[in-house]
């Protein structure tokens, strides 16, 4: 499935944000995920699935994006 | 993406516009307390985090680094005249969230570089929340800014900030920019609380 990442069209096999975050290698903290402009609690990743062509916006402590 | 910035007037304290905007559903939170000592701030952001973890919203304050690193924020903002990012950067580690204050695409660009994982991006029309005025960009210099990223192929979150209103926000989300920072929108409205899940409606319905 391809979803859009921070406006680049990313190619995933995680069905949720819990998975994809896994998939990303994103840290444990210093993460802020929003997925269709809605930001999502970190304890909510797991329930939120995820669709093709879903804008996600990942703001993240490590350079770049 | 809606982030919320913390302010004051005759009706609410800064706590009091904090727990407005999560009661509204917004999930990031930035308390800034200009003219306020680090020991002044420390007890209200220490009370604001604890709100914003129990309501699993993002926490960030304004401008100072060693308060964040202490009380273990999820990041810092820096306006034009705090602390630069690569400064900042070295005295947090990657694990906190960096946002930049950006008035054009040469300040984006220098944010970029030096580590910062959004940018606060205005001001998009007059505003006297903040001192300090840098030229207005309005929706065509979002348009001019996002154009010119892509030319230099940069991916980069950028929040739009300064003055903004409900109306303005489907304009301002259909230049590609990801999100917007309210302040002042909020507080004078008549129900914050209500306005907060309006605005989050309207952007959660936007799609690119």
């Amino acid at each position: 499935m391809v979803v859009i990442i921070n406006n680049k069209n990313t190619e995933t096999a995680a069905s949720n944000l819990q998975e994809l975050s896994v998939e990303l290698n994103l840290p444990e903290k210093g993460v802020a995920i929003a997925i269709n402009n809605q930001m999502v609690p970190r304890a909510d990743w797991s329930k939120t699935a995820i669709q093709e062509m879903n804008d996600i916006i990942i703001i993240k402590a490590a350079c770049g994006g | 993406m809606i982030q919320f910035i913390s302010h004051y007037n005759e009706r609410y304290t800064y706590l009091d516009s904090i727990r407005l905007a999560l009661d509204g559903g917004c999930k990031w939170i930035q308390l800034r307390m200009k003219k306020k000592s680090p020991e002044e701030i420390m007890p209200i952001a220490l009370e604001a985090q604890q709100m914003c973890r129990e309501a699993g919203a993002t926490f960030i304050i304004d401008d100072h680094v060693a308060l964040v690193k202490e009380i273990h924020a999820d990041g810092v903002h820096l306006g034009k005249n705090d602390m630069p990012i690569q400064d900042a950067r070295e005295l947090l580690g990657p694990d906190y969230i960096i946002g930049g204050t950006a008035n054009t695409f040469e300040d984006l660009l220098a944010h970029y570089k030096a580590g910062a994982n959004y940018i606060g991006c205005g001001p998009y029309r007059f505003t006297t929340t903040k001192e300090n005025l840098s030229p207005i960009l309005g929706v065509e210099g979002y348009k001019n800014i996002i154009e010119q990223m892509k030319r230099h192929s940069i991916s980069i979150p950028i929040v739009a900030i300064g003055g903004i209103t409900i109306e303005d926000i489907p304009d301002i989300m259909q230049t590609g920019i990801s999100g917007i920072a309210l302040s002042g929108t909020i507080l004078r409205a008549d129900d914050p609380i209500k306005t907060m899940q309006e605005i989050i409606d309207i952007t959660q319905k936007y799609k690119k």
